[in-house]
């Protein structure tokens, strides 16, 4: 276009000579400007292994199955086996229950997809070998985590498991029910296929000793876990049935015939393990737990599941002794009340002096467990009884590593997984392979009250459909079709990540954003109106003042 | 064929809508110039003139509706008087800066209050200042012809032009003229051929807002236009005679050559005028006519020559802008100021809502032009009471 | 992306609406239904700035920029002409309130009355806002406006001007605003299948400024406004059948409405005040429903 200096350089007429792109720079308006971040959202920072959930959500809507297998597994290598068994903190976090009525997005459901659609994708060993041999110690969830990782950055890793079969608790507590050997086979399966050499039946601590493993390899991560069951503490102990071992018992084929009427003494996981099982083999099962519903450790699912299984529940109630009298076994159990909280923060039971009989089959122990560390030096134990441990697992012995149930007592597989990890990556800093590691995610999280649930799809959220097959032991769900994981996926508000929703693209009242598989914001004619981050569902987008990026 | 018929002004004026092939017709009934647009609507019913007729809600809008369809590239007629172009006005002035050549014919009557249909040229003289080519006609066949003239002019300088006929003297008076042939108005006028017509393919914004920096320039566009108009008026002006058999000029002489005294009128009451020069004449008065006719652009150069070294100049003004003098009166005494040998001139307002000014009115304005010295600010003929006098000192005051 | 808005932009960056302006936001989307065989006429009002001063221009479509009382009209002579040079060209006018409402009210009426083959679309932002946000006959009862100050808030309810075109009995009339996308997206496809006759889109446009409203609100306050059933969605066939077309689900209070925007002022301190305009908002909406729900007015609606 002229300058129109002249009279002459004018039209005749008044029309327009140009666009006002090449003449109005709007972006100079601006005092905030929008930027595009990846942050964490609630759900990825409550999980303790860090999965970032609205990336691999995200990439399976796009349809890429194997990209979305890769993120997810640099942070949990087993969503088939977390998939059904953990207790989603993640979906407790989620924005969408906090800010709606909607409930949570069913990210387990989603991941336990994920985890079957790529069961025949191989483990992948990227990195170069190092020459170096590690030794695990434990083929629970945590030593198969750490194996996993310690192999995919080239190093050569042996596990070693005392039991027969891998899998610790995966396989031996864990009923079928919830996680089917097979399926648990099918992962160590996969690690073997990876390099891994697992060397079962073999005790650490006689033959081989830590020292002898010491020796042989470049640094050891002992996941024994924590299967020495408490004892009740009761007259009559040794009439009580140990409940871990009658789920291990259970997990080697061996028949269950419980009797007609069981007792089940706690309120943890294991407790709810062992009285669905019995239920589930027709008996009549009552769990004596002595606080309530609100303080007991189990997860509440597991819990909910026992209810509808049938399972009774005596609240405030503590087994004082039991006699093997004719028929069966009585149980003098005393009622409790709740008092102050105790060190737990729960509310302490406290006697009221009533007590009564009740008359059982069988009764089971299950109340809580600890770790065996009898193979460990004095010097690494602490006062407490129990190893210490720094971050990641570090121990005073620079080549040892713990972690799992055998350093926390018994917890979760998603924490023993995390465990497992971050006492790999441990490992690798260690021997100077850190730089095979991906960086961590952002710290910062997005808060509830940044989100937008306005335009979200409204929909309860999706669950595992019930399996129609009844026996006892035959898995009790079965895992969503993928029309319904992406139609879940739909729901979530994406915190933090772009998820390609165009929402800013089609609020922006300048047309400053174009669209290329995700926002470009031009940031000549962007008037930081703000509409974008106030509109964007999961504030992938979010506004930063002007003079913060002039002095940064 | 051309035809020689027998019309009313207002029948001629559709005619040379119709001659001038306009496409887009829209106007808003107002008396008198009712007939106009009810015999264009006919003919465009009957498929005689090709056009689409819009029966808008008001002249405002009539003027608007005509703007738009130029815009976007067809060639526009409407018709009006009175109120209505005075509703007209603020788009009058849209469309000489949006540079649509228009063609407007008004039917000037007065402005009321008091109702009035009647004759008085306040109201399109109410437009000067705007930048519409202004024409007016005396004659049926006029009221025709100057339609095509305004077309041909108008849309090589992409300015609107507006025709002046006098309400009922002219409107609705018959007269017989010639209807001209519709191929030698095709030959005389060409299709319109917009500067930008609102093409999709090249889409430009039309009008919009303007700041200091640019306004006086696209302004002084409509000057230079406008003062290109002059010299087009009369080439089109002599092509009509060749074409179409009638040289128009835009100013016209009657007994001038060796007038001492010259009336100057525009529009149908010079007839009259015409007439009383005539039969001064023939008592030996050396007395001529000069009619206006190109009102806008002013003919500065044809007053300035025709005019000077005359002894005395009669204007009559059918209008009286209040505080001043008549219109016509003003802008010759303007023009001609400074000018060597420039008479003075006589400001007459005559006729104001269609009072008529009869062959007897004139020349008893010319007497009083012979025997007058000063031509005083303005002088009003015909006020009951009243001699021919310029407006009473009001008591007290000391001039 | 989860929204059927097309990608191609028919507006250039550097457009000079506020920040937060949905005026522009509603050109924007309008214009990506309808495509480029088209031309807007803008008379005054905001867009009259928007598009950029001389000789800059941000659409592309040719826009006829005109005088405030003509937007219908002039686009009644732009179709006429266009027709003439045989042209499918959709001519839209696109007016403010002001334009529409008040002091283009004849034009609009004589063009609808004529069934002129154009679609209007008035953004209303519901006050004269390019001259300083003063009253217009679109302001609702108990606004806030430069000339209807807190003391003395817009005394008369808003100019019901879909059932003023209604009783011209064109073939489209709709309101919509950009909160809705989709919604608005149908509705521009509803209007240009209806061509042949007029077509008229009232579409609510938040002003920032004019509204005492953060920029950054802009969507969700026309989003309330929706949502509370003070500007319902719904359209109107040959001025006889009704159809509304978003149902709101009673999440969004009047209050929640009102609060966002300072011009509510005076009605959320009078109670009073606030009842009228909440009795209005409900008669209002139970009329609607029930014109919905007629069975005795149904109208062969064009494909679209």
């Amino acid at each position: 276009m002229s300058p129109l200096d002249h009279v002459d350089d004018y039209p005749e007429i008044p029309i327009s000579l140009a666009s006002t792109a090449t003449a109005l720079k709007t972006g100079g308006w601006r005092s905030v400007r929008p930027v595009l971040t990846d942050r964490t959202a609630p759900c990825s920072a409550s999980c303790p292994a860090g999965v970032p959930i609205p990336t691999y959500l995200h990439l399976i809507t796009a349809g890429r199955l194997e990209d979305a297998f890769e993120v997810f597994t640099a942070h949990n290598p087993f969503p088939r086996l977390t998939g059904r068994v953990c207790p989603h903190t993640c979906q407790d976090a989620c924005n969408l229950a906090v800010t709606t009525d909607d409930g949570p997005v069913s990210i387990r459901s989603i991941e336990r997809w994920l985890g079957d659609a790529s069961a025949h994708l191989p483990h992948r060993r990227p990195h170069a070998p190092t020459g170096q041999r590690i030794a695990v110690v434990g083929s629970g969830p945590a030593g198969m985590a750490a194996a996993y990782y310690l192999a995919r950055s080239g190093h050569d890793v042996t596990v070693f498991e005392r039991r027969q079969l891998p899998g610790g608790m995966l396989r031996h507590a864990i009923p079928d029910y919830r996680l089917p050997a097979e399926v648990v086979d099918a992962e160590v399966a996969r690690l073997e296929a990876m390099g891994i050499e697992f060397r079962i039946g073999v005790t650490v601590g006689d033959d081989p000793s830590l020292d002898d493993l010491e020796a042989q390899y470049a640094a050891m991560f002992i996941a024994t876990g924590a299967s020495l069951e408490r004892p009740v503490g009761i007259e009559g102990e040794d009439l009580l049935t140990p409940g871990l071992a009658f789920l291990e018992a259970v997990s080697r084929g061996e028949a269950v015939a419980p009797g007609a009427r069981c007792a089940v003494v706690g309120g943890g996981n294991t407790a709810m393990d062992v009285a669905r099982v019995l239920r589930r083999h027709g008996a009549a099962v009552t769990v004596l737990y002595r606080r309530t519903a609100d303080e007991m450790p189990a997860i509440r699912e597991e819990y909910l599941r026992a209810v509808e299984d049938g399972v009774e529940f005596a609240w405030l109630t503590l087994p004082r002794a039991v006699n093997r009298v004719a028929g069966g076994l009585a149980v003098t159990v005393e009622a409790m009340r709740l008092g102050e909280p105790d060190d737990s923060g729960r509310r302490r039971p406290e006697p009221t002096g009533s007590t009564r009989a009740v008359s059982f089959d069988v009764v089971f122990s299950a109340v809580g467990e600890v770790a065996n560390h009898e193979i460990f030096p004095e010097r690494l134990i602490g006062a407490d009884g129990w190893l210490v441990t720094g971050t990641a697992g570090t121990t005073s012995d620079p080549h040892l590593h713990a972690g799992g149930d055998l350093v926390t007592g018994p917890a979760t597989v998603i924490a023993a997984i995390a465990a497992g990890r971050a006492a790999a990556q441990s490992i690798d800093a260690e021997l100077g392979f850190a730089d095979r590691w991906p960086v961590d995610r952002p710290e910062e999280v997005v808060a509830s009250g940044e989100v937008n649930p306005i335009r979200r799809i409204r929909r309860l959220p999706a669950s595992d459909p019930r399996s129609a097959i009844h026996a006892p032991l035959a898995e009790e769900t079965l895992t969503l079709a993928a029309a319904a994981v992406l139609a879940e996926i739909e729901r979530c508000l994406s915190c933090g990540h772009c998820n390609e929703c165009g929402t800013c693209f089609v609020f922006c009242p300048d047309g400053a954003i174009a669209w290329e598989a995700g926002p470009v914001i031009d940031l000549d004619y962007c008037k930081g109106c703000g509409i974008c981050v106030t509109e964007c569902p999961g504030r992938a987008l979010v506004l930063v003042n002007e003079r913060d990026l002039v002095n940064a | 064929m051309p035809e020689r018929l027998l019309l009313t002004g207002n029948h001629a004026a559709a005619y040379g809508a119709m001659l001038s092939r306009a496409e887009v017709i829209s106007a808003y009934p107002i008396t008198p110039q009712t007939m106009i647009v009810e015999l264009l609507s006919e003919l465009t019913a009957s498929g005689k003139l090709n056009a689409t007729f819009m029966t808008v809600e008001s002249e405002h809008s009539a003027m608007a509706a005509c703007i738009g369809a130029a815009a976007a590239g067809s060639r526009t007629y409407t018709a009006t008087s009175g109120q209505g172009l005075a509703l007209m006005h603020e788009m009058l002035h849209w469309a000489v800066g949006a540079r649509l050549p228009i063609v407007l014919t008004n039917v000037s009557r007065a402005m009321a209050p008091g109702w009035s249909i009647w004759s008085d040229q306040t109201d399109i003289l109410s437009q000067r200042d705007i930048g519409w080519i202004t024409l007016f006609a005396e004659s049926v066949q006029e009221a025709q012809d100057f339609i095509i003239w305004a077309y041909r002019v108008a849309e090589q300088v992409h300015l609107p032009a507006m025709v002046g006929m006098d309400a009922f003297i002219l409107s609705h008076t018959a007269e017989p003229l010639i209807v001209h042939d519709q191929a030698a108005v095709d030959a005389y006028l060409p299709r319109f051929e917009p500067l930008y017509d609102l093409d999709p393919a090249d889409p430009r914004a039309y009008g919009g807002l303007v700041n200091r920096d640019h306004y006086f320039e696209l302004r002084y566009k409509i000057f230079e236009a406008m003062d290109r108009a002059r010299h087009l008026v009369v080439e089109a002006g002599e092509e009509f005679g060749e074409v179409l058999g009638r040289r128009y000029t835009p100013v016209e002489q009657y007994l001038l050559d060796d007038a001492e005294y010259v009336i100057v009128s525009a529009g149908a009451l010079t007839s009259n005028v015409r007439q009383a020069v005539k039969d001064l004449r023939e008592r030996g008065v050396k007395v001529g006519l000069l009619r206006l006719v190109m009102f806008r652009p002013f003919p500065i150069a044809e007053m300035r020559s025709l005019l000077s070294g005359r002894r005395k100049v009669a204007v009559l003004d059918r209008n009286m802008s209040p505080g001043h003098s008549g219109v016509f009166a003003e802008e010759i005494r303007a023009t001609l100021a400074g000018i060597p040998d420039a008479p003075p001139i006589y400001g007459y307002v005559v006729g104001l809502g269609g009072r008529d000014v009869r062959v007897e009115t004139v020349v008893e304005v010319f007497e009083d032009l012979v025997a007058r010295d000063e031509p005083e600010t303005a002088l009003y003929v015909g006020v009951k009471g009243l001699p021919i006098g310029p407006l009473r000192v009001p008591e007290g005051v000391i001039r | 992306m989860r929204y059927g808005v097309p990608e191609a932009e028919f507006l250039d960056c550097g457009t000079l609406g506020c920040q937060g302006c949905a005026a522009t936001l509603s050109m924007r989307l309008v214009l990506k239904e309808i495509g480029d065989d088209a031309i807007a006429v803008v008379p005054a009002c905001c867009w009259s700035i928007i598009d950029g001063p001389w000789p800059v221009h941000s659409l592309k479509i040719p826009v006829f920029h005109t005088a405030f009382e003509t937007a219908a009209v002039v686009a009644a002579g732009i179709k006429a002409a266009k027709v003439r040079q045989g042209r499918d060209t959709t001519v839209i006018a696109w007016a403010g309130d002001g334009g529409t409402f008040d002091i283009g009210l004849q034009a609009l009426s004589g063009a609808a009355e004529r069934n002129e083959d154009i679609i209007y679309v008035c953004y209303d932002n519901e006050a004269y806002m390019n001259t300083g946000i003063q009253r217009s006959s679109a302001t609702p009862e108990g606004t806030w406006t430069t000339t209807t100050p807190d003391e003395h808030p817009e005394p008369r309810p808003k100019k019901d001007i879909m059932g003023i075109m209604a009783a011209h009995r064109i073939p489209y009339a709709a309101t919509a605003t950009t909160a809705y996308p989709d919604d608005l997206a149908r509705k521009v496809q509803a209007a240009m299948a209806a061509k042949g006759g007029m077509r008229f889109l009232h579409v609510l446009s938040a002003c920032p400024p004019g509204w005492k409203l953060p920029a950054d609100q802009a969507i969700e306050a026309m989003r309330r406004a929706v949502e509370c059933k003070v500007f319902p969605l719904f359209e109107i066939r040959d001025g006889r059948e009704y159809t509304i077309t978003h149902w709101p689900d009673d999440e969004v209070s009047l209050e929640d409405y009102l609060s966002l925007q300072g011009r509510f002022a005076p009605i959320m301190n009078d109670p009073d005040l606030r009842e009228t305009v909440r009795r209005g908002i409900d008669e209002r909406w139970a009329w609607l429903v029930e014109q919905h729900e007629r069975e005795d007015r149904v109208v062969e609606a064009p494909v679209g």
